[in-house]
């Protein structure tokens, strides 16, 4: 038993060294894809200190809005555009309609809001477009579809272009979303809030529009990941259940953290890969990804409550 | 504002009036789930049932006179909900459909004592084919152990099983495991290795892990139970790593044309058993577009009435109408209880010349029950995707029931005995 554990899965790692590329490539794709959720949750509970429930609902409207605008005759590109416009209009209402009336309220009531915004969403979307699964417009967008094929060490290596454009465009996304946040006026804005919303709001930083822009982003990081995890296997409402793969990346990152939301999704991409490959399924009968992370999160809570990356909180009582 | 009042008026006496004439039907709930992960393949399904109730009520006012109510109770494919639509409706209702393996084990119990038959066409707990054992529950046409037993018969058409390895990829949920007993038992006497290889409901559409295992482990075939989105998720994945199509077979329920149509021409050679098959030109598609499409009664659409589980939604429908026809001949009367429908539901035989009657003729192949048989054992045909649509590619394939009969009567035992006291039909011969 302890050679199974502690031997025999370093040796199929060396003596297959393309298949060990490839389960770490796969779970570097998962592992962007969830810290990509994970970015969604995080950026507006640092704004407002909102756990929005609906951030894996948001994922689902906007790749059924893309794919509904498209399936009505509009270019592909423009139904991007108008996809964003959606997000726009709902992140004004949301905020208007939903969050400005609440200011003020306990936490939790914020968060049973969330939930109020999920079900809608959930309703609408099916009214708008119907449950049925539905086909990504990914070669109409232009994202490539094939694959590569490499042949590290004599083995089998395959690199698929979808794949490879998901981990460019995820981390491309990131990267301006962190220069958005450290060099302009408005991310300073939300960070500033994200630290002291009294003392923000004492220098003049206006909450509506910075909550308007939060939820905003939250929803183009939801077309992004709608669009590639759609790519992957059609657009239901089934994706909503991929954002429940976010919570064990923000207790492990914090829930504040952007960079906590990055490493906190690669970690756990790829150690739920590496060791639902060379654990779970020789010794426990896999299906361990369901659980893996959660684990991985509540090992790493019981040594800090606040994630790796969370802020430590001190209060006086 | 007045104008608005009246239309508000008008609309409530309306649905009083509508609510009014379909209480006087045959009650008969359809636990349904358009909403959740899994309504991609239930909203075909539910359509299918629906219009061809709608079109018995249209066309004959129902089944001999009487309207048929069919009602439909959301249940998301949640077993919570689907245990309370159970108790909502079952007052009133002479059959629940509950629809899901999981809601079907939980109001199983809860049916024998409230004397309400199960009609689960295709799905349920596999011995339910003991009908003494389960007086009220019913599977047929075609039970999942009927299905495993197809499959691995048309595998070994196509080569010698002993020595080969078969994955089975499977939903980690009661329905994904329902044919372990009988691949388990079989892979003793056929002499395959068997591979179960479960899914969680979160990675449904994240499958790179199970997919890695398939490649590193070689089988000959894939054998899927998939429901919902875990059957696009296993197919594009099988696509990605380059998986040989022609060596994956799923059940019945992973043969949904909108789930091939994400990879389409790639899909080419993926197999499904199938008790049922799509027919546009058949008799019954002319009467649905007729008395229920062109009336504007549908939620349907012209792709959608084109695919499998469309087709399948109107047998189940069928399935009911017959047992409700065969307990109204038997009884003498158009209003029918639910043990009356339980009698009617023991004796169906649909033959080749019914069929032609309803129009159905190759949409699902004869069979009929028995009180020792609930499930009817149609068998089916093992269907190919082209890159466009499901075709047959097989002759009928008819289980072959008397190697697990044995097995089944064993866990219908076993559950009889850990659910005692639980009452039997001892009328019947088993």
């Amino acid at each position: 038993m302890l050679k199974d554990i502690f031997i025999t899965p370093f040796v199929d790692m060396f003596s297959a060294p393309d298949f060990l590329l490839q389960v770490l490539w796969e779970g570097l794709v998962s592992g962007i894809l969830y810290a990509l959720i994970a970015l969604g949750f995080v950026l507006i509970f640092r704004s407002s200190r909102i756990f929005n429930f609906a951030q894996g609902i948001m994922v689902v409207f906007a790749a059924l809005t893309l794919v509904g605008l498209h399936a009505m005759g509009i270019p592909a590109w423009i139904s991007v555009v108008l996809t964003l416009g959606v997000m726009f209009v709902l992140a004004v209402s949301i905020e208007r309609i939903v969050l400005r009336p609440l200011v003020g309220q306990p936490d939790i009531i914020l968060f049973m809001a969330t939930i109020g915004i999920t079900l809608f969403l959930i309703g609408g979307g099916e009214i708008i477009f119907g449950g049925e699964n539905k086909v990504m417009i990914t070669e109409e967008l232009g994202i490539p579809t094939g694959d590569t094929v490499l042949e590290p060490w004599g083995g089998l290596l395959i690199l698929q272009h979808l794949d490879i454009t998901v981990v460019v465009v995820a981390t491309a996304l990131v990267a301006a979303l962190l220069a958005f946040l450290n060099y302009t006026q408005m991310g300073r804005a939300i960070r500033a809030l994200g630290d002291d919303h009294q003392a923000a709001l004492s220098v003049g930083i206006s909450l509506q529009t910075v909550w308007v822009l939060v939820w905003f982003i939250a929803g183009i990081i939801a077309l992004v990941t709608g669009i590639a995890w759609g790519a992957r296997a059609g657009v239901s409402f089934a994706l909503e259940v991929i954002a429940y793969k976010a919570l064990p990346v923000l207790m492990l990152g914090g829930l504040e953290s952007i960079t906590g939301a990055i490493i906190g999704g690669l970690m756990i991409g790829i150690l739920e890969k590496l060791f639902e490959i060379y654990w779970g399924q020789p010794l426990l009968g896999g299906n361990t990804e369901t659980w893996f992370a959660f684990v991985l999160a509540l090992i790493v809570l019981l040594f800090r409550p606040q994630g790796l990356f969370g802020e430590k909180i001190i209060e006086r009582v | 504002m007045k104008t608005f009042a009246k239309m508000a008026a008008a609309a409530v006496v309306a649905s009083v009036v509508a609510g009014a004439a379909m209480a006087e039907g045959l009650y008969t709930p359809n636990l349904s789930y358009r909403t959740g992960p899994f309504a991609a393949t239930g909203i075909p399904l539910m359509n299918g049932q629906k219009d061809y109730m709608a079109m018995l009520n249209a066309r004959d006012g129902g089944v001999g006179g009487v309207a048929i109510d069919f009602e439909e109770c959301e249940t998301g494919y949640s077993t919570e909900k689907g245990v309370e639509c159970y108790e909502k409706t079952k007052g009133k209702a002479i059959v629940t459909q509950p629809w899901s393996t999981g809601i079907t084990l939980q109001v199983l119990p809860k049916t024998n004592v409230d004397m309400i038959p199960i009609l689960a066409p295709g799905y349920g707990f596999s011995p339910m084919m003991d009908g003494k054992t389960f007086q009220w529950a019913f599977n047929m046409p075609s039970g999942y152990w009927d299905g495993a037993d197809m499959i691995l018969q048309y595998l070994q058409s196509q080569g010698d099983l002993k020595g080969k390895k078969v994955a089975f990829l499977h939903l980690d949920h009661p329905y994904g495991k329902e044919p372990l007993p009988l691949l388990e038992a079989k892979a003793e006497t056929m002499g395959y290795e068997l591979l179960p290889i479960p899914v969680g409901l979160k990675e449904m559409q994240n499958q790179s892990a199970q997919w890695l295992q398939i490649r590193r482990e070689r089988p000959d075939y894939v054998v899927m139970w998939g429901w919902g989105a875990m059957n696009a998720g296993a197919i594009t994945e099988a696509v990605k790593t380059k998986f040989d199509m022609s060596k994956m077979v799923g059940v019945w329920w992973s043969g949904h044309d909108a789930d091939l149509a994400i990879v389409g021409d790639k899909g080419k050679g993926y197999k499904s058993i199938s008790w049922s098959f799509p027919d546009a030109a058949s008799g019954v598609m002319a009467d649905i577009k007729k008395h229920v499409v062109d009336a504007g009664l549908s939620e349907s659409n012209e792709t959608e009435m084109n695919g499998v589980f469309y087709g399948r939604g109107l047998v189940m429908s069928m399935i009911l109408a017959e047992g409700i026809k065969v307990a109204q001949d038997k009884y003498g009367a158009a209003e029918i209880n639910a043990e009356q429908l339980r009698w009617g539901l023991e004796n169906i035989n649909i033959t080749e010349e019914r069929l032609a009657e309803l129009g159905m003729s190759g949409m699902v192949p004869a069979f009929s029950t028995s009180c020792a048989n609930h499930t009817g054992h149609s068998g089916g045909w093992m269907l190919e995707w082209d890159g466009a649509k499901f075709v047959k590619v097989s002759d009928h394939l008819a289980p072959d029931t008397a190697a697990y009969v044995d097995i089944a009567n064993a866990k219908a035992a076993e559950y009889a005995e850990a659910n005692a006291p639980w009452a039997v039909n001892e009328e019947c011969e088993g």
